[in-house]
């Protein structure tokens, strides 16, 4: 791969270039050099776009792509396209597929799916048999195999003491464990946040005391078991003070909240619109604003579009009925950037890598490239023009965005948007 | 006024209040008439309306049906507890197959809150709610006020407490926003576990006294607990909610004035109201139930006027 990108700035705190407007050589699958004016050595591809900003590639630690079972939701193969168009350099896929991924050689096929691709695509196994919360899978094999958590997508362990040997059994091999925080007894079959909302729209609510329960459930276990353990899409006030009280004390936990709860509310709902049904649902303004607080100060430790495509059949539908879901990838980056500063906001779209294991790069002479290439002041409302995955089901449709991916430059190969 | 702001009845809280005063000065025509020897008006002969009931009714559905018969609409009926889901058909599709036969209106109960405003969305019919879930029962509360100004004269300034299953009710949350588009003073009143938590965001007072709360009314509006809604047992024994939440003649007599009982039925008798009140002068549970079809032809009547322009 011998490349020459003309006249972008760098973002990369990283980088000696940071914050510098340069071009980048990159030769042999290397970058050999980063100066002002380079010359195109010989007649190597051009990338020159309009005000070009790179960084280090972005990482998701939470996207589902329906392969296999689901394929009319979306295909890996498409769901990296997704990710390669929207920025995205690695993603994390859930194993909430039909059959879960929670076998050596589910992460085998998935692997071999993801093959060669522009986009590293690192596998979740499944924590139990089937994400049926009774029995644990075999998650040391499947660690062998190259997943790099284990969560049961969606779905609370009940049982505390599985949750307790699962904290136990990981640790053995650095295993990270994900819990979905949500207690369901308390839940119900509520399908939206309890509030106001919810009581005026007769729909049953999901009181925050369910998410948080079972956070202060979890943070009790793993002060007993030791081990790790990764808290996704957390969605109330009171979560993020449990878990920055839990780091307080040294405990090794993480979490990611969902770009969509810290940018919209359940006041959205008002109209029963089956795209913002998501899980854990939207929450109050209170919720928002704590949410991000936790987010600047660090006690969330990364973002998620938490990517789940669904078919139309399972959102055109009474709101009860309706899947839960948003894609999201593709408008990770501009809504983010409604929200926090560009610096921030690639920061957030970064820090989740070491958790994931995955390696970081930075954008430096004689390192292999794993970049994102985008203009942040592309605004823009977004629609389904901008939508690339299968399904349509994007809770950010009609909202004004800032920024845009042009695409990543990864695993020797480039992918640039038309 | 002379028309609706709106194309379907999805819910009160999408109604303003010359809407509602409009449907009340409708139905008062529609009440002389339904009191005359031929209780009949030939208004839509050529409206065709499908009610279509996704959800156990009796006492809706026949008053939905008789008040369209006594505007001449052509009536068709489907009634299905089951879900269309269940059945393996979309419930756009279930409708879209009726309206192509050249129906107009669709009067529509059914399990799921919001399934009206959803319809609404995605067919070219006028809607009218006859109760969605936990959401909202419109012309039910419109016969609730209509009955309470039929009595006082007027709805605003009065106090009415509405007791017993809040949490799983279309009846309060319709009542709610009617009696407070009005100018109503509103209370609920219930055992905590069956009042929904945020209830007071909507501007509410709640009371878990039953005595309190009769003290404080001009008019209480009786619920019959839906024990076919509930998973979980919300109160240890019917007797037990009946000794805290049940209204009888000693509680009504012991009162410093005579207040005015409602009930939208089916009523429980002897677990939220024994049949001597019921039965009682202080009772307008049956004028209730005459008003509910004056009350629908009124919104039967404007809708379809809507659709005729």
């Amino acid at each position: 791969m011998n490349i020459l990108i003309k006249s972008a700035t760098i973002i990369d705190p990283k980088s000696e270039f940071h914050n510098l407007t340069q071009d980048i050589l990159i030769e042999n699958g290397v970058i050999s050099k980063i100066a002002k004016a380079l010359k195109n050595p010989d007649n190597y591809q051009e990338i020159k776009l309009e005000n070009l900003h790179l960084s280090q590639g972005w990482f998701d630690s939470s996207v589902s792509f329906g392969e296999p079972g689901f394929e009319e939701r979306d295909t890996i193969k498409n769901g990296l396209k997704t990710a390669a168009s929207s920025g995205f350099t690695t993603v994390a896929m859930n194993a909430n597929s039909n059959p879960v991924i929670d076998s050596n050689a589910d992460i085998t096929f998935v692997n071999a799916k993801a093959n060669n691709h522009a986009v590293t695509l690192l596998p979740i196994g499944a924590l139990t048999t089937g994400s049926k919360g009774t029995d644990l899978a075999e998650i040391y094999d499947m660690n062998t195999a190259g997943a790099v958590a284990f969560y049961d997508y969606k779905k609370p362990i009940t049982n505390p003491n599985l949750m307790k040997i699962a904290l136990q059994y990981a640790s053995n091999f650095d295993g990270l464990v994900c819990s979905f925080p949500q207690e369901n007894k308390i839940a119900g079959s509520g399908v939206m946040n309890e509030n106001i909302t919810s009581t005026s729209l007769g729909l049953k609510g999901i009181p925050a005391l369910a998410e948080e329960l079972h956070v202060a459930r979890d943070l009790f276990l793993l002060e007993y078991t030791g081990g790790k353990l990764h808290i996704p899409t957390i969605s109330t006030g009171t979560s993020v003070n449990l878990i920055r009280e839990a780091k307080k004390k040294k405990l090794d936990v993480t979490c990611s909240v969902a770009i969509h709860n810290l940018y919209f509310t359940d006041s959205v709902l008002i109209d029963f619109n089956t795209h913002f049904k998501v899980l854990p649902p939207l929450r109050t303004e209170e919720d928002k604003l704590a949410l991000i607080e936790g987010v600047k100060d660090g006690t969330i430790d990364m973002v998620t579009s938490d990517h789940n495509p669904i078919h139309i059949e399972h959102k055109k539908i009474e709101f009860d009925h309706a899947k839960y879901g948003t894609i999201g990838l593709e408008s990770a980056f501009g809504a983010l950037q409604s929200i926090f500063t560009l610096k921030k906001t690639i920061d957030l779209l970064t820090k989740g890598k070491p958790r994931f294991k995955v390696e970081t790069t930075s954008i430096n002479i004689g390192n292999t490239p794993n970049i994102t290439l985008f203009k942040p002041d592309a605004k823009y409302t977004f629609s389904k023009n901008d939508i690339v995955s299968k399904s349509k089901n994007a809770i950010f449709e009609n909202e004004a965005l800032k920024g845009k991916a042009y695409g990543i430059i990864a695993n020797n190969k480039v992918a640039i948007n038309n | 006024m002379s028309e609706l702001s709106v194309n379907h009845l999805l819910g009160i809280k999408y109604l303003n209040k010359d809407d509602i005063k409009l449907i009340f000065e409708t139905a008062d025509h529609f009440k002389e008439v339904i009191n005359r020897p031929i209780k009949k008006v030939p208004s839509l002969r050529d409206i065709t309306i499908a009610n279509l009931f996704f959800e156990n009714s009796t006492r809706t559905k026949l008053s939905f049906e008789l008040a369209e018969k006594r505007l001449s609409a052509d009536v068709i009926n489907f009634s299905s507890a089951q879900s269309s889901v269940k059945k393996g058909e979309t419930l756009i599709d279930t409708v879209n197959n009726i309206l192509s036969m050249k129906v107009d209106m669709v009067v529509m109960r059914h399990p799921n809150p919001g399934a009206g405003v959803f319809l609404s969305k995605h067919v070219g019919a006028s809607i009218v709610n006859a109760g969605d879930g936990a959401h909202e029962h419109p012309t039910q509360a419109l016969l609730d006020s209509y009955s309470i100004r039929e009595k006082f004269g007027e709805v605003k300034g009065k106090k009415v407490v509405i007791v017993g299953d809040i949490l799983h009710s279309r009846v309060a949350l319709s009542n709610i926003f009617a009696l407070q588009l009005q100018g109503a003073e509103v209370m609920v009143c219930g055992p905590k576990t069956l009042i929904p938590k945020y209830i007071n965001k909507l501007g509410v007072k709640v009371e878990t006294n039953l005595r309190k709360a009769l003290d404080w009314c001009d008019v209480a509006n009786m619920l019959r607990v839906q024990n076919e809604r509930m998973d979980i047992s919300y109160f240890p024994s019917t007797r037990e909610y009946t000794q805290q939440f049940g209204v009888n003649t000693e509680l009504l007599n012991s009162l410093d004035k005579e207040i005015t009982i409602m009930h939208p039925g089916p009523i429980n008798r002897g677990v939220e109201i024994t049949s001597d009140v019921a039965d009682s002068g202080q009772s307008i549970i049956l004028d209730q139930v005459q008003n509910g079809v004056a009350v629908r032809m009124a919104v039967i009547y404007l809708l379809a006027s809507k659709i005729k322009q």
